[in-house]
């Protein structure tokens, strides 16, 4: 795991690889890490805290937790949750459509612009999250 | 294992972390799409890890192929620990044989290693497919998956359409095998044609008769489609 110190956010998305909304979870939460927020927040493979592995039930449990779950299923946050991670926000991209009907975001294996318009906007909020979790700006 | 054609499942890691982990998954994306549509379902691996039974059951019934990101291999421990041994478990970094040090986490910055080394996972877990559908199947049936079992997961991509003596056809992944072809560098004129021929033919079944109408319909497809990018 890549090292951070105890203020950064851990952004965990859930990855569902069976749909266009696991993917937006994925890239919205690479343009909070990468893009939005790259010092106050991190990201963690779900599946290796899934595994129980000691490193990554530590990270979650030491570190505010935000999941993006692609499907009401909420994998990220439950498992998160199941961890003893705190989880100060939990985003699902399903509720972000509400607001987007029509859209066409693309598949699982790519989004199109309506996609990317769709994940920029949950990393946005996220990104904020992220900004008063930590008390530092992020980028906008 | 029943006498049926069996399909296959394909459980990739998630590997938020690490550029591995997107390969493993677009790759498994691919087969699913276009390799080896008839014959692969996904599974979710969070969700299976969570204790979804559906998905669990699949795997304890079907054979399994796990894609995993790196040596950690979550997707192959979490599969052997809820639904017994799998039949085939990849490692990303075993099968391209360096760290991914030129690719990406997010499709973003996707480039030509990241497109590579999605292609050379995709058709070694395809192979994979092959050889434990070989395994599974009685000697002599078509690897054609008819069981009924399937998820939301496996619908394979619609096709492109081109139009071949008057009728319309449907192919399979056309617009993916156009990509692939562009990235190589196939020209959309008289000196791309065969080669365009010679792709689709590997996913889609064409009359020997049939070939020089074909030929032309693929390429005027290809030139719009090269149009278009």
């Amino acid at each position: 795991m890549t090292a951070f110190d105890e203020h950064t956010v851990l952004v965990i998305p859930c990855s569902g690889i069976g749909k266009v909304h696991g993917l937006i979870s994925r890239e919205a939460t690479y343009l909070v890490t990468d893009e939005l927020a790259p010092e106050q927040a991190k990201t963690q493979c779900l599946a290796l805290l899934v595994k129980g592995d000691a490193e990554a039930v530590a990270a979650v449990q030491s570190h505010r937790c935000i999941t993006i779950d692609g499907c009401p299923k909420a994998c990220a946050c439950k498992n998160v949750e199941l961890a003893g991670g705190m989880v100060v926000k939990a985003v699902r991209v399903v509720d972000a459509f509400k607001t987007h009907r029509g859209a066409q975001p693309g598949s699982a294996s790519g989004l199109t612009n309506d996609g990317w318009a769709i994940a920029r906007e949950i990393a946005e909020t996220v990104a904020t999250e992220v900004a008063n979790q930590t008390g530092r700006e992020v980028a906008s | 294992m029943s006498d049926t054609v069996q399909k296959v499942g394909i459980i990739s890691c998630s590997g938020e972390e690490i550029p591995e982990g997107t390969i493993s998954r677009l790759a498994t994306r691919r087969v699913l799409e276009l390799l080896r549509p008839d014959a692969t379902v996904t599974l979710c691996l969070p969700l299976f890890l969570a204790g979804n039974e559906a998905e669990r059951d699949f795997a304890r019934t079907h054979p399994t192929i796990t894609v995993d990101g790196c040596a950690k291999q979550c997707a192959k421990w979490g599969t052997e620990q809820h639904s017994g041994p799998v039949s085939a478990a990849l490692v990303v970094t075993d099968i391209l044989g360096e760290p991914c040090t030129a690719c990406h986490r997010s499709s973003r910055d996707r480039g030509q290693a990241d497109k590579e080394a999605v292609w050379a996972v995709a058709e070694r877990i395809a192979a994979e497919v092959d050889m434990v559908l070989a395994q599974s199947m009685p000697a002599g049936m078509a690897a054609t998956a008819t069981d009924g079992a399937s998820c939301a997961c496996s619908s394979p991509l619609p096709g492109g359409t081109i139009t071949v003596n008057g009728a319309t056809v449907t192919i399979a992944g056309l617009p993916l095998i156009f990509e692939q072809c562009a990235e190589q560098g196939v020209p959309a004129d008289a000196y791309g044609r065969q080669a365009l021929l010679d792709v689709v033919k590997i996913y889609h079944s064409i009359p020997s008769d049939e070939e020089s109408a074909y030929r032309e319909a693929i390429l005027a497809a290809y030139q719009q489609f090269r149009r278009e990018l």
